[in-house]
């Protein structure tokens, strides 16, 4: 077996430890004998249908984003990436990335920058900077799902929906009603510092304001979106080969340990 | 004269005397600190009676660079003041000042200050200092959770600049395309200095139509473990160097000193001769004998991304396979809590074909290294995680036949210090300066 990871923008979007999402997927997938080529995608890159497997999107700084913002628009790349989503590919995206699949990223003191509207979500720029340590508590439906599976292939340490990471941000994202969740903040900020929501998950596709690097000290999630890209792909139920993930599972805990 | 002002001194110096001879610590930041909230202009009438100000900031190297530059200035027998590392604000600076200052003069009696200035301070300090020289060394990602993401970093840097006097002299790294932007924000006269060869780029791609750096380090050959050598050329002439300390980032440290000391009309010859006597800064590369055992360890500072792969490519090539690595990292204040960049440094370079050193990692996020290692592509059986660095430090001698390479955080450097002090490998409180 074989997938792509579209690494959306890795050239304008690659603020602090986005890389280490990439190598976890790589790493983990490689592990499993399931080969794996990186796409980067960017500004003057053309982007087709099936092109890719999971798409990852990281965070920028505010001048690159406005670039980035822009070509999504002005290319086909918005669209497909909103298709592709629509038939299941998974997709990872964080702090920026996340807030340009929203509808919108409201800045100060300039116009608007438009989204995709992937996700029923807006942005706005505020004065509070959003920094630290964040343990939040998984929806349900996202952890189990892969529980049933991940049960099968590594015995953790204990029994939880969390995730673990770092934020940075000083844009407050607020989800519309029919938006769900990504996860329930127990330590840290979240969407918007108020509401106590994380992130924002439609269909496969997860934006989160989760550095840290993220997907490393939570396997479980990496295996996810490992798992439905490979369904999607190759239109069968898909079990992954276990791993010992004694270390994945220490830095995860001493990390919830410490923070929460 | 000014009874605010001798008053405040005065104060300064009282709580200078009371830190010290109650042994409470704070001495290099609590007099300035107090001093100021008596007389806020204390830095800029201080600093006003030093002949030359010379200000150092950027992501890394400021302390070696400083210490370098004193090293140059002092061995012409001028007189030069620093700040201690750890006391880079206002308030550190405020207390290096009042405690040299001759109350019975009433006068510093300095030929020239240095001082580091991280990326923040930089912007609340400069302009009270109203520096005569400024180097820009680089600007990494670094600490973000603190100071902020690296284009806003120069934005601002560059709207202090804007106010700064216009005799102010700017040398800048001209291999760190980040720091490009900075030279429109300078009116008065700019340099740059940089490599010919082995280049460390920053975080931005640098164009290939570089302009003629003025200061240039030509003809580099890596000398492993004992350091670098190469020339140096200026429009004025070519001087060979060899410096003991290895890293190439060094050599960027060393171009910015000497151009500095030419700015400062020191000859150059003299300068690059004084070399046989400087010692690096504590942790920029430091050399030391284990207790018990006839090998050597040797300590590397590692903080951010690019900084960390530097230390890795330097010491890669020197690797062999009795050699064992004590790796720190620890997520306190000023270390930085996001560990996040560990997963941007290259680890990989670290890995040896075929061969699995014996590694311990340890400080406040052992784990999280750990985790970075397996994923670097390290075999997790060769990998230790003990938290507490005085039972990794010992851990990673037993059976030690080749020698030790620590790479700590800073906090992580720091508590080294006190256990080699207290282990009596290191003499108690070695200062930086």
């Amino acid at each position: 077996m074989k997938l792509v990871i579209g690494y959306l923008y890795s050239d304008l979007m690659n603020i602090y430890g986005d890389t280490g999402n990439i190598i976890a997927l790589q790493k983990r997938a490689e592990w499993r004998n399931i080969e794996v080529e990186i796409k980067y995608i960017s500004v003057n890159d053309k982007l087709n249908k099936g092109d890719v497997d999971i798409y990852f999107f990281g965070g920028g700084q505010d001048l690159t984003q406005e670039q980035v913002a822009y070509d999504l628009q002005k290319s086909n790349k918005g669209k497909i990436i909103k298709s592709e989503v629509e038939r299941g590919v998974p997709l990872l995206s964080i702090c920026g990335g996340y807030q340009l699949l929203g509808e919108y990223y409201q800045p100060h003191n300039k116009p608007k920058l438009r989204g995709i509207s992937l996700f029923p979500a807006y942005t706005v720029a505020s004065n509070d900077r959003m920094i630290g340590n964040i343990v939040i508590k998984t929806q349900d439906s996202v952890i189990l799902r892969s529980k049933t599976e991940e049960s099968r292939s590594f015995a953790k340490a204990q029994d939880d929906n969390y995730l673990v990471g770092f934020e940075n941000h000083s844009g407050k994202t607020y989800l519309k009603n029919e938006a769900k969740p990504f996860g329930k903040v127990i330590k840290g900020f979240g969407n918007n510092g108020e509401d106590h929501t994380e992130g924002c998950i439609y269909k496969n596709a997860i934006g989160c304001y989760m550095h840290g690097s993220l997907l490393p000290k939570n396997p479980e999630l990496t295996d996810w979106l490992l798992t439905r890209a490979l369904e999607v792909k190759y239109k069968k139920e898909v079990l992954l080969k276990p791993i010992n993930d004694e270390i994945e599972s220490k830095a995860h805990n001493k990390a919830i340990k410490k923070f929460s | 004269m000014d009874i605010k002002f001798i008053l405040s001194i005065l104060l300064g110096k009282a709580i200078l005397s009371a830190t010290k001879l109650l042994n409470i610590g704070g001495g290099s930041a609590a007099p300035g600190y107090y001093a100021l909230k008596f007389y806020p202009e204390l830095v800029t009438k201080l600093s006003k009676q030093i002949p030359k100000t010379i200000v150092i900031t950027g992501t890394n190297g400021k302390t070696t660079t400083a210490k370098m530059l004193g090293h140059f200035i002092s061995s012409q027998g001028l007189k030069v003041l620093r700040n201690t590392t750890g006391s880079n604000l206002e308030r550190g600076i405020a207390s290096a000042l009042i405690s040299n200052f001759n109350m019975l003069t009433q006068s510093l009696n300095y030929d020239a200050a240095i001082w580091e200035l991280d990326e923040a301070a930089f912007n609340s300090v400069a302009l009270k200092l109203s520096p005569d020289i400024i180097v820009f060394l680089n600007v990494f990602r670094d600490q973000l959770d603190r100071y902020g993401e690296v284009d806003s970093i120069v934005a601002k840097w560059c709207k202090t600049a804007i106010k700064l006097k216009k005799s102010t002299k700017v040398f800048f790294n001209g291999d760190d395309a980040s720091l490009i932007p900075l030279e429109k924000c300078f009116t008065g006269t700019k340099q740059t200095f940089g490599l010919s060869e082995f280049k460390i780029r920053g975080e931005k791609a640098l164009s290939t139509k570089q302009q003629k750096l003025d200061f240039e380090a030509k003809n580099i050959e890596i000398k492993g473990l004992d350091g670098t050598k190469f020339e140096v050329e200026t429009k004025t002439g070519k001087w060979g160097v060899s410096l003991s300390i290895p890293g190439i980032y060094h050599v960027y440290d060393f171009l910015a000193s000497f151009a500095v000391s030419q700015e400062l009309k020191l000859a150059p010859s003299s300068i690059i001769n004084s070399f046989k006597t400087f010692s690096p800064a504590f942790g920029r590369v430091e050399k030391f004998k284990l207790l018990n055992s006839q090998s050597n360890a040797y300590i590397f500072l590692i903080k951010n991304p690019i900084g960390a792969t530097q230390v890795f490519q330097t010491i890669k090539p020197q690797l062999k396979k009795d050699d064992r690595l004590l790796l720190i990292l620890n997520d306190n204040f000023a270390d930085g809590t996001d560990v996040s960049w560990i997963w941007d440094a290259g680890f990989e370079e670290l890995r040896l074909k075929n061969l699995d050193l014996r590694i311990t990692c340890s400080g406040t996020r052992a784990e999280e290294l750990a985790l970075r290692l397996k994923y670097a592509g390290f075999n997790p059986t060769s990998i230790t995680i003990e938290d507490n660095i005085e039972k990794a430090f010992k851990a990673s001698q037993t059976g030690l036949n080749g020698r030790l390479f620590i790479l700590p955080t800073y906090t992580g450097l720091l508590s080294l210090q006190k256990i080699l002090a207290h282990l009596g490998i290191k003499e108690r409180y070695w200062k930086e300066n």
